[in-house]
C-alpha cells in the first residue's frame, strides 16, 4: 500500500514510517498541514495517516478540505485526545478510524491495513467467503464445507468483521470498537473469551484452523 | 451619558432601587393629592358659583315685577348681611342700593359678566386689609346695572392650607419613600456585597468560605445554597485534584523506578535474547504508566462534566450487551455468572459512560472471586423510582470502614495490592455515577465470605 502520513513531530514520523515500512508498505511522510494536503491531492495515495494536531491548518480541517476537494483516499486519524467526543469530531471531519496516542506499532499496522481493504470493497457484498467458510449476509448463515454452524448475533458479527478483513491482524481494541462500539479497554480478557468460543465453533471439527492468534497484535482470519 | 462616568454612589443598586422608590411614590402620592384637592377646594368653588346662580336667579324674578321691585329685594338683602354683597344702579349710573360702592369692573354691554376683584375693608381696629372678591355684573333691561358678588376670602385660605399641606406632604412622602427606599435596597445590596466578599476569598485561596444563608428561603438565600453548592464541588474537585498529583508521583515512582532497573539490567545484559526480554517487560511497564494516565485524564473529564453525550437511553439494553460480553470470561474462570434481565428502565444517560463504569465493576467482581464463586449483574427500579445497576460477587469483599475510602483515586486496598490494576476503576465508576447525578454505594452481597463479598450499585435516577 502506498500511505501518505502527516506528522509534524519529526520523531513520531519517524516511527509512523519504521513501523509501517517494515510492514511493507511506501510511505511519504510529509511535516504540516499545507504541503500535507498539496501532497494528498497530487499523489494516488491507498490510505492517509493524520495527526490531529498540525501546526497552521489542523487535522480535521486539512481532511475537510480533502474531502470538499473529492479526495476520497481513507484516512486514520492520530491523536493523543481519546474521548468519545474527540473521536466523533476526526468521524465528521471525514477521517474512517481514529487512533489514540500512545499505540502499539502493531494496532498502527493493522487499523491501515484495514482502512486499505475497506476501499477495495466499497460494492456491499451479500455473500463473504474465506477458505470453505461461506457467509450469507442476507440469510444471515453461516457454512463451513458445506457444515452448517450456528452462531449467536454477536459471534456472527464477529465473524463478520474477521471476514471482511481476512488475511489481516484484527487486534482486540479494533473489535472492541467495531463490533461491540466500546471504546474503553476491560481488564477481563473478555475479547479472547469470545474469540475462542468462536474457534471452537468455526474450527474445532475441522483439520485446518482458520482463526488464528497473532502473539502480541491480535487475531487473523486466513485460509 | 455613560455608566462608566457615573459616580460611585449612582452606580450602586442601592441608589437606584431607592430612586426608583420615589419616582414611584411620588408618582402615586401626586395623583392621590390632586384628587384631593379637587374633591375639596375645588368643590367649594364650585359650591360658590352654584349659590351665586340662584341668588341671581332670584333677582332676576324679582326685577320681572320692576325696578323698585328689585331695588326693595337687593335693600332687603343687603340688609340681612348674608354672604353675598350687592350694588344696584340706576340708568344714570348712581347707587340705588346695596352694601358695595362701586363697580369694579365696566358694565357690559346688555350681558352678564363673571369678575374677581380686590378690595379694601378696614379691620376692627381700623387697620385697611385687602381682600378678594368674586361675582357676577349684570346690565338690566331697562337701564342700570346690577352686581352681586361675594368674598372668596374664606375660600381662598383654604385652597392655599389645602395646596400647602398637599405640598408639604409631597416633600415629606418624597423623604421618606427616599430613605425607605435605601433601607430597603441596602438590605438587598448587603447581601449581594456578602457573595461578593465570599467570592472574593473563594478566589483567594480560602476554599473552605461559604456563602451566608439566613434561612429566609427568599432568593438570595436560593443564590447563597447554590454558589455553596458549587463551592463544595469545587473543594472537592481541588483536594481531588491536589491528592491525585501525590498519587500520580507516588504511583509512577515505583514503575518508573522499575523500568529505569530493567533499562539497566538490559544494558548489562550478557546475550540479544535477555536484552530482548528486558526491552519486551520495560515495554509492557510503559504501557502499564500511559494506561494509567489515560485513565487519570479520563476520570478527569468525567468529574469535571467535559464528556458523555446524555440522552434517554434504555439501561437494560447496556446490561444485555455486558452480560453478554462478561458472561464467557467469568465462565472460563469457573464463575457461576447470573443476569436477570428487564425488558426497560429507562435513564438520561451516556451509553459509553455506563458501559464502562460497568464494566470496570464486572472487571472486578471476576478478578477478585475465587474460582468457584459467582458474579450476578441486575437491575430494577427502586421504590423511590431511581434504577440500580448493580454486580454483587461472592470475593472477599470490603469491610464496611474501607467502602468510603475504596472510592477514592489511586487508593488500593491492603488486600488487593498484589493483584494488577490502577486503583481507578471504582473512583471512575464513582465518576460516571455522579455524572449522571447518581452515586455509586458499596455494600455487602451478603454472602460467606468475610464480609459477605461485594456488592457495587450504580443507582442513577429515572428518565
Amino acid at each position: 500500500m502506498k500511505v501518505i502520513v502527516i506528522e509534524d513531530d519529526a520523531s513520531a514520523a519517524a516511527f509512523v514510517r519504521q513501523v509501517l515500512g517494515d510492514a511493507g508498505h511506501a510511505v511519504d511522510v510529509c511535516g504540516d498541514g499545507e504541503s500535507g494536503l498539496r501532497q494528498a491531492r497530487a499523489g494516488e495515495y491507498d490510505a492517509m495517516v493524520v495527526d490531529r494536531m498540525l501546526p497552521g491548518m489542523d487535522g480535521l480541517q486539512l481532511l475537510k478540505r480533502y474531502r470538499e476537494a473529492g479526495g476520497r483516499a481513507p484516512a486514520l486519524f492520530l491523536s493523543a485526545l481519546g474521548e468519545v467526543d474527540h473521536r466523533v469530531e476526526g468521524l465528521q471531519a471525514g477521517g474512517d478510524d481514529y487512533l489514540v496516542k500512545p499505540y502499539a506499532p502493531s494496532e498502527l499496522v493493522a487499523r491501515v491495513e484495514a482502512l486499505g481493504r475497506r476501499r477495495a470493497g466499497d460494492v456491499p457484498a451479500t455473500r463473504l467467503s474465506v477458505g470453505g467458510l461461506d457467509m450469507d449476509l442476507l440469510a444471515r448463515t453461516v457454512h463451513r464445507d458445506g457444515q452448517k454452524i450456528d452462531l449467536q448475533p454477536r459471534e456472527f458479527r464477529l465473524l463478520e468483521f474477521l471476514m471482511r478483513h481476512a488475511g489481516q491482524v484484527v487486534t482486540r481494541t479494533m473489535l472492541l470498537e467495531k463490533v461491540w462500539d466500546y471504546h474503553f479497554d476491560p481488564q477481563t480478557n473478555v475479547i479472547d473469551v469470545h474469540i475462542s468460543r468462536l474457534r471452537s465453533k468455526i474450527d474445532k471439527d475441522f483439520e485446518r484452523p482458520l482463526l488464528h492468534t497473532v502473539r502480541g497484535a491480535g487475531y487473523r482470519l486466513e485460509a | 451619558m455613560k455608566i462608566g462616568r457615573l459616580p460611585a454612589l449612582v452606580r450602586t443598586t442601592t441608589f437606584r432601587l431607592a430612586l426608583l422608590h420615589a419616582s414611584i411614590f411620588i408618582l402615586f402620592s401626586a395623583s392621590l393629592l390632586a384628587y384631593l384637592y379637587y374633591e375639596t377646594a375645588g368643590h367649594l368653588g364650585r359650591q360658590a358659583q352654584a349659590e351665586l346662580n340662584a341668588e341671581f336667579q332670584e333677582l332676576s324674578a324679582a326685577y320681572r315685577g320692576g325696578f323698585d321691585r328689585l331695588n326693595q329685594a337687593v335693600s332687603e338683602r343687603s340688609g340681612a348681611r348674608g354672604k353675598f354683597f350687592y350694588l344696584l344702579e340706576d340708568g344714570a349710573g348712581q347707587k340705588v342700593a346695596g352694601d358695595f360702592d362701586f363697580l369694579p369692573a365696566a358694565a357690559p354691554e346688555g350681558q352678564v359678566v363673571d369678575v374677581a376683584f380686590d378690595y379694601d375693608v378696614r379691620d376692627a381696629r381700623g387697620n385697611p386689609l385687602r381682600r378678594s372678591a368674586a361675582g357676577r355684573i349684570s346690565r338690566l333691561s331697562g337701564g342700570g346695572v346690577l352686581m352681586v358678588a361675594y368674598d372668596v376670602g374664606q375660600l381662598g385660605e383654604i385652597n392655599r392650607q389645602i395646596t400647602e399641606v398637599v405640598w408639604r406632604s409631597a416633600l415629606v412622602g418624597f423623604v421618606l419613600s427616599l430613605i425607605g427606599g435605601v433601607v430597603i435596597s441596602r438590605s438587598a445590596a448587603q447581601r449581594a456585597e456578602e457573595l461578593a466578599r465570599t467570592a472574593e476569598e473563594v478566589m483567594a485561596g480560602d476554599l473552605t468560605r461559604r456563602a451566608p444563608v439566613r434561612g429566609s428561603g427568599d432568593e438570595f438565600d436560593r443564590l447563597s445554597e447554590q454558589i455553596n453548592a458549587m463551592l463544595i464541588k469545587l473543594e472537592r474537585l481541588v483536594i481531588a485534584s491536589r491528592s491525585a498529583g501525590d498519587s500520580i508521583a507516588h504511583d509512577l515512582r515505583s514503575p518508573l523506578t522499575r523500568l529505569r532497573n530493567r533499562l539497566e539490567a538490559g544494558l548489562r545484559a550478557s546475550g540479544p535474547e535477555t536484552s530482548r526480554a528486558a526491552l519486551e517487560e520495560t515495554i509492557a511497564d510503559v504501557d502499564g504508566v500511559l494506561e494509567m494516565f489515560n485513565t487519570v485524564l479520563r476520570l478527569s473529564r468525567v468529574q469535571a462534566g467535559a464528556t458523555g453525550s446524555f440522552r434517554r437511553t434504555n439501561v437494560a439494553g447496556i446490561t444485555d450487551e455486558l452480560a453478554e460480553l462478561y458472561e464467557p470470561a467469568c465462565e472460563e474462570k469457573h464463575l457461576t455468572f447470573t443476569y436477570a434481565p428487564e425488558a426497560e428502565l429507562y435513564v438520561q444517560a451516556d451509553r459509553g459512560l455506563i458501559a464502562q463504569a460497568l464494566s470496570n465493576l464486572l472487571d472486578n467482581a471476576v478478578k477478585y472471586t475465587p474460582e468457584g464463586g459467582g458474579v450476578r449483574l441486575s437491575l430494577r427500579r427502586l421504590p423511590g423510582g431511581e434504577v440500580e445497576l448493580s454486580v454483587c460477587d461472592t470475593g472477599p469483599g470490603i469491610a464496611p470502614e474501607d467502602r468510603e475510602r475504596a472510592v477514592e483515586r489511586f487508593v488500593r486496598l491492603e488486600e488487593s495490592r498484589s493483584e494488577p490494576g490502577s486503583g481507578l476503576g471504582l473512583s471512575l465508576a464513582s465518576a460516571v455515577a455522579e455524572a449522571h447525578r447518581g452515586r455509586l454505594v458499596l455494600d455487602s452481597a451478603d454472602g460467606p465470605g468475610p464480609h459477605g463479598g461485594l456488592a457495587a450499585r450504580l443507582i442513577l435516577p429515572a428518565a
